[in-house]
């Protein structure tokens, strides 16, 4: 009974996920495609409660859908919504070959795993209770990973300095 | 003695650094004093060593130094050798004594010139060259020198840079004499690969283990050299020409000094040539041809310094019939006083030249006798000596050169005959320009543009250093009075014997026909130039062939210099245009066409570059699979 | 219990796809940020699924990082999107080719 449930979650969270995905880049309106990304981020996260990441789902809630998304939504409402039909413009050789690039990759991926894994992907390991938990995740990020975790705050600092800085009001030069 | 030969050598070339070193802050007339100085220091010791080598005993006259050694191939080396012993003590006196005093006189010749820092610089390094090819000890560092002597003679014929008449005469110098350097060259290719050194001991020891057509053609590759620097037929059309350069560098170069290259050559490597008596013939033979055509083509000059010229081309062609037929002490003593006469000429030429602002044509010229009685009697004491007539240098040298001949048999009779006939010449044409210049009336340029020499520091040069000459000239020939009194003969006997001797009788004989002949040339001379009671006749063919220098001139034009410019030609038309330039063009526009086109994948589209970078993703992914499975 | 992780993986790689026909198919820039954001989330996944897979917690640390760096992507991304227009610059991807060679 407990599978049945983990495969009908799954099943819903994964269609979920990729319809959402594919409305992103159908919509024409920038605000509906937002949206759509909201609710992708949302599918994910349940994917991730699936796969024992408790901390990273939550974070992905408060952090991607809750800031991130905000600010796109923000800019979009700022911009204004220029709609434009979803595939106009550009080379049509440019379409099809993107067609064939993605699918490329696809293919590419799944091939790989096939062949590369063959039956090692069967049994995944034991994990303790406190697998994905925040006491689990932070114990590594400040032991193992403590470069990582430097270098992110890093990175955070400068994208909120750069960001400052592009949005400030520029001098305009005299002609 | 080996370090006053150094000093002999060196002291030129540090006037020539020197010179060349101090550019503007020496004044011209210091340039010369320093390239006086230094000839002269070359000429003290020249004799010192001179006097330190007449110590020894005559079979011990001969030391080599070697200075260091800078060519080192496999087993041969090649160092900056010096050789002193009888024959390079002679020459070092020779040219450093006569080239000290056309040093000097040319300080006050060129006095004025806005050049004179680079002339005497040039002259300097052209004294440097010709002692080295005078005491070389190696036939490396013979050629060395020989090539020098060319250089300087090019540099210095082209003196007047602006004048396209001196720039063409000097190309037409060194291109006729890096022939003969070629043919030299290709002999000592031969004689390192018999003998496997170049040093002359060694090469003398074991020159006559080569036989065959080797050592023929080692000795003609070396007589093509000194054909060439001697200016002898067939390849003397350049020593005319030359007289474009000035006045003293044609006293020094083109009569005292490197034209007798060649005759010293024909005596220092004697061993060489007289392992082939037919090349030493025929040495003799085309010297005896030049005395004949030049005396010819004397008679017909209008300008002073080419009656001088053709008149050296003939006395030289008079060394190569006596060191030809092997009589050496003789050539080298005719040699000898050849530098003093004919440089005497060239430099009494220069005073008149210098008094008539420049002219050189003697038509224009006449009656000077009376206007420059100095230079008028010197003039005559150089010609007197040309012509042989005793008690002047002249006559003590040629005649037992002559008379030697008719001890070598039938041939030596048939040159001897051309020599005597050359006499005869040689006393028409040099008292034709006597009385052409000096005698007669002044002519109407010469009244007009006359400019006496005064008592200025120039003239003064000039003159003293003419005056001493003059005394040369007239008394240099009481050395020797063959067969009575022979120091020259017995000082180079142990390096250049004479294979010929004449008899005294012989000797007499000669000398009575030689100075006969003289004084009838030089009566034939006064009638029909100074009197002009015969007249003579001109046919017109032969005038022009005298005129036109028996076209050798037209020869060669029409031999050498016209196909080698269609080749020039057509090799610009064919070769340089398409192949060279074209290709090198075609490279570049090729590569600015590939970089236009590659320039077309920049569109500027971010999508474009996104796509680029997922394809190029897909395909790598793709390649680590197919390598995986 | 429920899929194995081969699932989670090959959905990554759907949605990764979805996300790159989204880049290169899309002219808007708005829309062009949110396909890379779709992207980054498929790597995630991936990542997060490799990770319950072998009980490393690694895997879950480095997603957590790349969620810090894509939120600074953002960012600079936005704050461009927002200088264009401020410049009256049309919001074409096609039409900004200055850097055209």
């Amino acid at each position: 009974m407990g599978n049945v449930l983990v495969w009908a979650i799954w099943v819903v969270a994964a269609v979920a996920c990729l319809g959402s995905g594919l409305a992103v880049i159908s919509f024409s309106n920038p605000f509906f495609s937002a949206l759509a990304l909201i609710a992708n981020l949302a599918a994910l996260a349940v994917l991730y409660l699936l796969l024992s990441a408790e901390f990273v789902a939550a974070a992905q809630v408060l952090v991607y859908a809750g800031a991130v998304m905000v600010m796109f939504l923000f800019v979009i409402a700022y911009v204004g919504s220029h709609a434009d039909s979803p595939l106009a413009g550009g080379p049509s050789s440019q379409r099809l070959a993107a067609i064939i690039a993605a699918g490329a990759i696809l293919v590419n991926v799944v091939v790989a795993l096939a062949l590369t894994t063959s039956g090692r992907l069967e049994s995944a390991a034991d994990t303790g209770p406190s697998f994905g938990s925040p006491s689990d995740v932070g114990e590594v990020f400040l032991t193992n990973h403590l470069l990582a975790f430097e270098i992110t705050s890093i990175v955070l600092l400068v994208a909120a300095v750069g960001g400052v800085i592009l949005g400030s009001e520029r001098e305009r030069r005299e002609p | 003695m080996i370090a006053a030969s150094w000093i002999t050598l060196f002291a030129p070339l540090g006037a020539t650094v020197l010179i060349t070193l101090g550019g503007t802050w020496i004044t011209r007339r210091q340039a010369g004093y320093i390239a006086t100085l230094a000839v002269l220091t070359s000429f003290v010791t020249a004799l010192v060593a001179f006097f330190e080598l007449l110590n020894e005993q005559p079979e011990e006259r001969s030391h080599t130094s070697v200075l260091w050694t800078w060519l080192t191939a496999g087993d041969f080396q090649v160092g900056l050798r010096i050789l002193v012993d009888p024959l390079s003590i002679f020459m070092m006196l020779v040219v450093s004594g006569v080239g000290f005093l056309i040093v000097a006189y040319s300080v006050g010749y060129m006095d004025g010139e806005d050049e004179e820092r680079r002339f005497f610089a040039y002259m300097s390094l052209f004294v440097f060259s010709m002692l080295l090819l005078v005491q070389s000890g190696d036939l490396l560092i013979l050629l060395g020198g020989w090539g020098l002597v060319g250089l300087c003679s090019y540099l210095l014929i082209g003196y007047y840079q602006e004048r396209p008449e001196a720039i063409a005469a000097a190309k037409k110098a060194f291109i006729m004499n890096a022939f003969g350097d070629a043919t030299m060259a290709l002999a000592l290719f031969l004689v390192l690969q018999r003998l496997g050194t170049l040093e002359y001991g060694g090469v003398f020891a074991g020159i006559d283990g080569i036989g065959g057509w080797a050592i023929t053609l080692i000795s003609l590759g070396l007589l093509g050299g000194a054909v060439a620097k001697s200016a002898q037929i067939p390849l003397q059309t350049w020593l005319p020409d030359a007289m474009e350069g000035p006045t003293p560098v044609s006293a020094l170069i083109h009569a005292a000094t490197m034209v007798t290259a060649g005759v010293y050559m024909l005596v220092r490597l004697n061993p060489i040539f007289e392992q082939t008596p037919g090349i030493q013939k025929l040495a003799a033979g085309l010297g005896a041809i030049t005395l004949l055509v030049a005396g010819l083509i004397a008679l017909v000059q209008v300008d002073i310094k080419r009656v001088i010229a053709y008149s050296t081309m003939a006395q030289i062609g008079y060394m190569f019939v006596g060191a030809g037929m092997t009589a050496y002490p003789n050539a080298m003593f005719h040699l000898m006083t050849h530098a003093f006469f004919k440089a005497l000429l060239f430099l009494g030429a220069g005073i008149v030249i210098h008094a008539l602002l420049g002219e050189q044509d003697m038509r224009r010229m006449g009656g000077l006798g009376r206007t420059l009685p100095r230079t008028y009697a010197v003039m005559l004491v150089g010609a007197l000596a040309l012509a042989g007539i005793p008690p002047l240098s002249g006559f003590f040298s040629k005649d037992p050169l002559l008379a030697s001949l008719l001890d070598a048999g039938g041939y030596g009779v048939l040159l001897w005959l051309a020599g005597l006939v050359g006499t005869f010449l040689t006393g028409l044409y040099a008292f034709r320009l006597i009385f052409i210049v000096f005698g007669g009336e002044p002519s109407p340029y010469a009244r007009e543009h006359l400019h006496r020499p005064g008592t200025t520091m120039p003239a003064l040069w000039m003159a003293w250093t003419v005056g001493v000459l003059a005394v040369l000239a007239a008394v240099g020939g009481w050395i020797q009075f063959s067969p009575f009194w022979t120091p020259i003969t017995d000082f180079l006997e142990p390096v250049a014997a004479p294979g010929i001797e004449p008899s005294g009788m012989q000797e007499l004989w000669t000398s009575v026909l030689a100075v006969a002949l003289g004084l009838a040339g030089i009566v034939l001379a006064w009638a029909v130039f100074s009197t002009g009671r015969v007249e003579v006749p001109r046919p017109a063919a032969l005038q022009r062939l005298l005129e036109e220098k028996f076209y050798f001139d037209t020869a060669y034009d029409y031999a050498f210099y016209r196909p080698a410019s269609w080749i020039a030609a057509a090799a610009i038309r064919f070769v340089e245009g398409p192949v060279i330039s074209g290709s090198i063009r075609e490279l570049s526009e090729g590569t600015r066409l590939l970089a236009t086109r590659v320039t077309e994948l920049q569109t500027g589209l971010l999508r474009n570059y996104a796509l680029a970078l997922g394809g190029g993703a897909a395909l790598l992914a793709l390649v680590f699979l197919a390598v995986r499975a | 219990m429920g899929p194995d992780v081969s699932w989670y993986i090959v959905t990554s790689a759907f949605l990764f796809a979805v996300g790159a026909l989204g880049v290169l198919l899309r002219r808007n820039p708005l829309i062009v940020l949110l396909s890379l954001e779709i992207m980054l989330n498929a790597a995630n996944l991936a990542l997060i699924g490799f990770a319950r897979h072998l009980g490393e917690t690694s895997g879950q640390v480095f997603a957590l990082a790349v969620m810090a760096v894509a939120a600074s992507e953002v960012v600079v991304g936005l704050g461009l999107i927002v200088a264009l227009n401020r410049n009256r610059i049309p919001l074409d991807v096609d039409r900004l080719s200055t850097l055209r060679g």
